[in-house]
């Protein structure tokens, strides 16, 4: 389906955004009438100051959290109009998420982090779950270190059997929240790589929030949001090492 | 090995406590009610012991040791039962024991025929013991009662209901509950308890007979029942029962009768509930403890239920470890209380009984330690 879609086709939109927490006097305002369309085949980034906005916005895009007003549009498909039910299909069976956190099970072994989603998400056999698996850490360059716990892993590493568990379904969409946050450099260069080729490669939707400004080169589209607005994307392009070609700025396309 | 298991192994001592949890409530239950098992198989000694398949008694005799004399000529009811090899009287009644210091101690006087083939001499008796016990007054106590008789040993004197009697042998294993079993011939405890029986021709206390086929014995039973029945429809003039309905009575008598059942029964209760609480606090707090990995399932779609059954699946392990640890440790403990005199029976229906609502209660300590889920919201992941 993927390779279906031209790439210039939105796979997601959203339209109006809003999202509000508290009530009265503490009220706070997260998000307000934010507009955006992701298309396949991309990284956005997504910017901004602490405290702009960028997690809910990411959390409402991916369906993990409902807005207080204005509409999510997946797939042609309203994403806020369906039962959790069939939200939680359809995070299944399209959507990948990468957290700051590795939030991998201590117990498990890398093979095993990720043939848990294939077997309690898609019911898949064991040996396919296995062989999948094995495949996808290869990818990862963790092919001879399956057999590890977490514990026993670099940061990278961890990383790595992160992005493996996101993309192990072969998402349509993959959302990533600070993904590089906790690495150096060094790691965090090959988390942004894997996630360029899911995009490049597989067409996949990928969106990143991220505060390290050396994402930007990566990125196709750069977004900047603050105090819950979008805002133009150049206030992030003006920062040191955001150099980068080939990338469109989407406040100034977006008819918003 | 399934993730569940996996997990457990690996984060061990975080499980621990519901482990020993489980393993505590099984061993608790176990011995509560193998300790209750054996100290109430003490109170059918008398017929366990023996080699009688039938016992005749007084009319609604609640226990083998609280039954009032019944006519000697009983016997004939039995002996006329085409299947009845064999038959002979048995006297057994509560007697005052006067110990040699000073004060009393109730006992329970057993008279019985001392012959090889006697129905009513237990299995204990030896010949060597059967044939001193025909010297008039002698009597055999069991050897854990020396303390309670106030008596040094063999060869000992006493005296019960102002008879004297001498102590000519000792058994093992057949301690009493209610009073000392002193073990006799029917001439002393005629001689003994006479002053207690009446009237003159009320000489025994059961009528024991032995079937030329031990099968025959319920439906001879149920003959002589029916017959009793229609003879004196309002009035029965006695009870029969096969060996081992006596011996259930007996046991059944003492643990709801008396107190003891109830106490060992509440205590087995108690430690069941501490085993839960601490079960599904340990599960409660391993869940919680991986919140955040769950969220991230949850956010990649996978259902709620997948994740419940691994909890559940968790709580099913720990049961069965706990379960596992306590089988041993039953075993241990039984063999120490045995060591300290008191009898602890278990059968595998009571261990297959304990281990399985041991695991019932683990797997329940599962379903209340699922609310940690409630907490599983994968907005929680994002900063």
């Amino acid at each position: 389906m993927m390779d279906d879609l031209p790439r210039t086709t939105p796979t997601l939109q959203g339209r109006n955004l809003t999202r509000t927490f508290g009530e009265g006097e503490v009220k706070a305002t997260a998000l307000d009438g934010v507009s955006l369309e992701l298309c396949p085949g991309q990284i956005s980034l997504l910017m901004g100051p602490s405290g702009s906005g960028k997690s809910t916005l990411l959390a409402v895009l991916s369906g993990l959290l409902r807005p207080t007003s204005g509409q999510v549009v997946s797939l042609d498909e309203d994403l806020w109009k369906m039962s959790d039910r069939e939200r939680e299909r359809f995070r299944l069976r399209y959507c990948g998420f990468i957290f700051q956190g590795y939030n991998l099970f201590p117990a498990l072994s890398a093979r095993q982090q990720l043939e848990m989603v294939l077997r309690w998400g898609e019911g898949t056999h064991f040996r396919e779950a296995r062989r999948r698996s094995d495949e996808m850490l290869s990818l990862l360059g963790l092919g001879k270190k399956s057999h590890l716990r977490p514990a026993e892993m670099s940061g990278g590493e961890k990383q790595r059997v992160a992005i493996g568990r996101a993309l192990i379904k072969e998402p349509m969409f993959c959302f990533a929240d600070e993904p590089t946050a906790a690495l150096d450099w060094a790691h965090g260069e090959q988390v942004v790589e894997l996630l360029r080729t899911a995009a490049h490669e597989r067409g996949s939707t990928i969106l990143i929030v991220a505060h390290d400004h050396r994402v930007i080169p990566y990125a196709d589209r750069l977004f900047y949001l603050e105090d819950g607005t979008l805002k133009d994307p150049e206030l992030a392009e003006s920062l040191p090492h955001a150099t980068g070609s080939g990338r469109h700025s989407a406040y100034s396309r977006n008819d918003l | 090995m399934s993730y569940s298991l996996t997990t457990l192994w690996y984060d061990r001592q975080r499980f621990l406590p519901g482990v020993l949890a489980v393993s505590f409530s099984a061993v608790l239950i176990a011995l509560q009610c193998g300790l209750l098992l054996g100290l109430f198989s003490v109170t059918s000694i008398p017929i366990d012991h023996t080699r009688a398949h039938i016992w005749l008694c007084p009319p609604s005799v609640l226990s083998v040791d609280v039954a009032r004399p019944i006519p000697e000529w009983y016997l004939s009811r039995l002996a006329s039962q085409p299947e009845v090899d064999q038959c002979e009287i048995y006297i057994q009644a509560f007697g005052q024991w006067v110990k040699p210091t000073g004060g009393a101690e109730l006992c329970i006087v057993i008279g019985s025929r001392l012959e090889d083939n006697a129905l009513g001499a237990v299995e204990e008796l030896t010949p060597a013991l059967r044939t001193a016990l025909t010297e008039p007054g002698a009597v055999v106590i069991d050897d854990s009662e020396l303390d309670r008789l106030s008596i040094s040993g063999i060869g000992a004197t006493g005296e019960i209901n102002g008879h004297r009697v001498r102590v000519v042998g000792m058994v093992h294993g057949l301690k009493s509950i209610a009073g000392p079993y002193i073990f006799c011939s029917i001439e002393t405890a005629r001689a003994v308890l006479m002053s207690r029986m009446s009237p003159e021709n009320y000489k025994a206390t059961y009528i024991l007979a032995r079937c030329k086929n031990p099968a025959d014995a319920p439906a001879v039973v149920a003959r002589l029942r029916n017959q009793d029945i229609e003879a004196h429809r309002d009035r029965p003039t006695m009870a029969v029962f096969t060996a081992s309905e006596f011996s259930l009575r007996s046991r059944l008598h003492w643990l709801f009768k008396t107190k003891a059942g109830i106490a060992l029964g509440y205590a087995a209760l108690l430690g069941l509930l501490v085993g839960a609480v601490v079960t599904s606090q340990t599960l409660y707090a391993a869940t919680a403890a991986a919140v955040r990995e769950y969220a991230v399932l949850q956010a990649l779609g996978i259902p709620r239920w997948r994740m419940a059954m691994a909890v559940m699946s968790q709580s099913f392990w720990v049961g069965i470890s706990g379960v596992i640890i306590a089988f041993p440790t039953v075993f241990c403990l039984a063999w120490v209380a045995d060591l300290m005199g008191a009898k602890v029976l278990l059968p595998p229906e009571l261990l297959a009984g304990s281990g399985a609502v041991t695991l019932v209660m683990a797997v329940l300590s599962g379903l209340a330690a699922m609310r940690s889920l409630r907490m599983v919201e994968p907005a929680i992941l994002l900063r």
